[in-house]
């Protein structure tokens, strides 16, 4: 046993080793993760910031099981990313990652509580039970009046926290979040920022969040600084 | 809800695209139902005719004649059941040049003996054996020309030049669709004794009904060669055969109708194809969102696949919706009327229907495999970075 998978074995959730994710551009090869080792605790909020182009968003790729590291291992609650095939790593996400992006990414032909189903649909439940779970997840975020309101007709805001509810609907472990507040007015962000809390304080979610955001950031257990492919802190 | 479901939403995703898809594949299954049915029209008499009827004609050109004399020696070859001539006259209403219809010259007994499928009151039948100018017409050209029994008609001749004089004796229907109802066959004596006397005792072509059908090729066979050694030699062969080579004349067109409809097709699914692709590329975004959610590539096939399928399906209802009734009610009655001796039943057939809906809807289907194939290779971290 490697010392990620003991780690994952004392509360470790996610244990990144000496992986390094590189691109072939051209003739030109480009390191954008060189070797890093990380560790995050089950149940805890960090944050993940960095210039531009530091590799934050391959990080939070390979955590999410979007993407497979050149080198090292990945083990996320015990299972080795890197040994799965593509197959394999959507299965995986579909039940043990839930994801928030910048821009909401919601299907604009489906409704608020259609599109928390979503996910479900992998899922082999019967409709109607589909749809409670799908009720609950958007009451969880308080938007259960907007149940059946399409994207267009919500702020941006209402968008993001049906997101949150898609992600959360599937019930995962852990929830990556790509700059969630990244295209939202302060107070909008500060209600995202605090709903994410809430999953990880009350619902024990494990959060990790990319952010350029320092008050974002400010609302993280642990804050990670990356520059250049490797951990600055 | 289900991916299906989805993938018929995204159609009206871009309303002002799909309805000028859908309007392009309406039109085109309203050309495509019109010509294949203008093919059909035009060969079903030929497809349709009696099995066990052969005909006689010159063995050089259908348009050269044969001795009179003939007729009755066909009636001697054993197998041959009833026999009867005509002959093609050639002449136009002069109030009404445009309108083409056929004018044949025929003995009535003889000629209802073998085209039996014609139907004549037989009072209107003795009416026409009596009178020299007698004629009978088909009920298609008598309503539209108004004529009624007993009426006077001068008709132009264009063979044989001059006035020539009818009586309605008769108004024929037919049990046959396919039977043309504008016709005005008239008796052949009013012919003869009229022309030319080196033109008489003359015939078109020869009709024999045969006891056997299975035997008719034999019959052709044994028809002709009785003629072999005669200055004018004859070829026979079954009623089908004999139409067709009238339709050989026309082949030419009826082969660039085919192929026109078929470049219709091929247009069809280009359109449809270029929609799907397009919608698909500014969607590609979503398509990484539901792979990074969970969804397999072949989840996206099934997606795409079925917005091309649906996208399909729905242009070749509503180009039948438009398009039956437009042929069926419309242009069906308008051309029997008015071309009838081409086109004696123009109408959609069921199989028509059928196949113009399973091809708008196939044609979807295909056109969206290459757009599914290219969205369901696409990596999910690269289809996430794109911008719809």
């Amino acid at each position: 046993m490697s010392d990620a998978e003991k780690g994952a074995a004392k509360g470790t959730m996610i244990s990144l080793e000496k992986v390094r994710k590189s691109f072939t551009r051209g003739r030109e090869q480009l390191d954008v993760l060189a070797g890093l080792d990380l560790k995050i605790e089950e149940g805890s909020f960090d944050a993940l910031m960095g210039p531009s182009g530091s590799g934050k968003s391959t990080l939070l790729n390979l955590i999410a099981g979007l993407d497979q590291p050149t080198s090292g291992k990945v083990i996320i609650g015990g299972a080795d990313i890197g040994s799965m095939n593509e197959g394999q790593r959507a299965g995986w996400r579909a039940s043990n990652i839930g994801f928030v992006f910048q821009t909401y990414n919601l299907m604009p032909v489906l409704t608020a509580v259609e599109n928390v189903e979503l996910p479900l649909l992998l899922a082999k439940l019967p409709a109607a039970e589909r749809r409670k779970r799908a009720e609950i997840a958007l009451r969880a975020v308080g938007l259960e009046d907007r149940a059946g309101h399409l994207p267009s007709q919500l702020s941006g805001g209402q968008e993001q926290r049906v997101t949150i509810a898609r992600a959360i609907v599937t019930d995962p472990k852990i929830i990556v979040a790509d700059e969630p507040t990244g295209d939202l007015d302060r107070t909008s962000a500060d209600e995202i920022l605090k709903l994410l809390e809430k999953l990880n304080t009350e619902f024990g979610k494990t959060i990790v969040m990319v952010t350029h955001d320092p008050a974002a950031a400010e609302r993280a257990k642990v804050v990670h600084r990356l520059d250049k492919g490797v951990l600055a802190n | 809800m289900g991916l299906v479901t989805i993938a018929v939403r995204n159609i009206w995703r871009n309303k002002l695209r799909t309805v000028l898809t859908l309007s392009a594949v309406t039109v085109l299954v309203i050309f495509f139902l019109l010509l294949r049915t203008v093919i059909w029209s035009w060969t079903a008499s030929a497809e349709q005719g009696a099995r066990d009827r052969i005909g006689t004609r010159h063995k050089v050109s259908f348009i050269m004649q044969l001795p009179r004399r003939y007729v009755e020696e066909i009636r001697s070859v054993p197998g041959v059941k009833q026999v009867a001539h005509a002959s093609w006259f050639g002449a136009k209403d002069p109030n009404h040049t445009d309108d083409f219809f056929s004018t044949i010259a025929v003995e009535p007994k003889e000629f209802l003996e073998v085209y039996d499928e014609i139907k004549v009151p037989k009072d209107q039948v003795e009416a026409w054996k009596q009178d020299r100018q007698g004629a009978i017409v088909g009920d298609v050209l008598a309503k539209k020309r108004g004529w009624k029994l007993g009426q006077k008609v001068v008709l132009q001749g264009t063979i044989y030049p001059g006035d020539w004089e009818f009586h309605v004796s008769g108004i024929y229907t037919a049990d046959s669709p396919t039977v043309d109802r504008s016709t005005l066959w008239f008796q052949y004596k009013y012919l003869d004794e009229s022309r030319a006397p080196r033109l008489q005792d003359q015939v078109g072509w020869i009709m024999a009904r045969v006891d056997d059908p299975g035997r008719a090729a034999e019959i052709a066979k044994a028809v002709d060669k009785k003629f072999d050694d005669r200055d004018i030699q004859t070829l026979s062969m079954s009623e089908r055969a004999l139409q067709a080579s009238f339709l050989g004349m026309v082949s030419a067109i009826l082969r660039l109708i085919d192929v026109v409809s078929f470049v219709m097709v091929l247009i069809m699914g280009l359109i449809l194809g270029n929609t799907i692709a397009m919608g698909v590329r500014e969607r590609t975004h979503e398509y990484g969102v539901l792979r990074a959610i969970g969804f397999l590539p072949k989840h996206i096939v099934l997606f795409i696949l079925s917005e091309g399928l649906a996208l399909g399906m729905l242009g070749g209802l509503i180009g039948l919706a438009i398009g039956y009734p437009f042929v069926q009610k419309g242009m069906g009655p308008a051309m029997e009327e008015n071309m009838g001796a081409f086109f004696a039943f123009f109408r959609v057939t069921p199989e028509l229907v059928v196949a113009s809906f399973f091809l708008a809807s196939g044609l979807g289907l295909a056109a969206a495999i290459i757009p599914a194939r290219t969205a369901s290779k696409l990596e999910v971290v690269s289809a996430l970075r794109r911008v719809g």
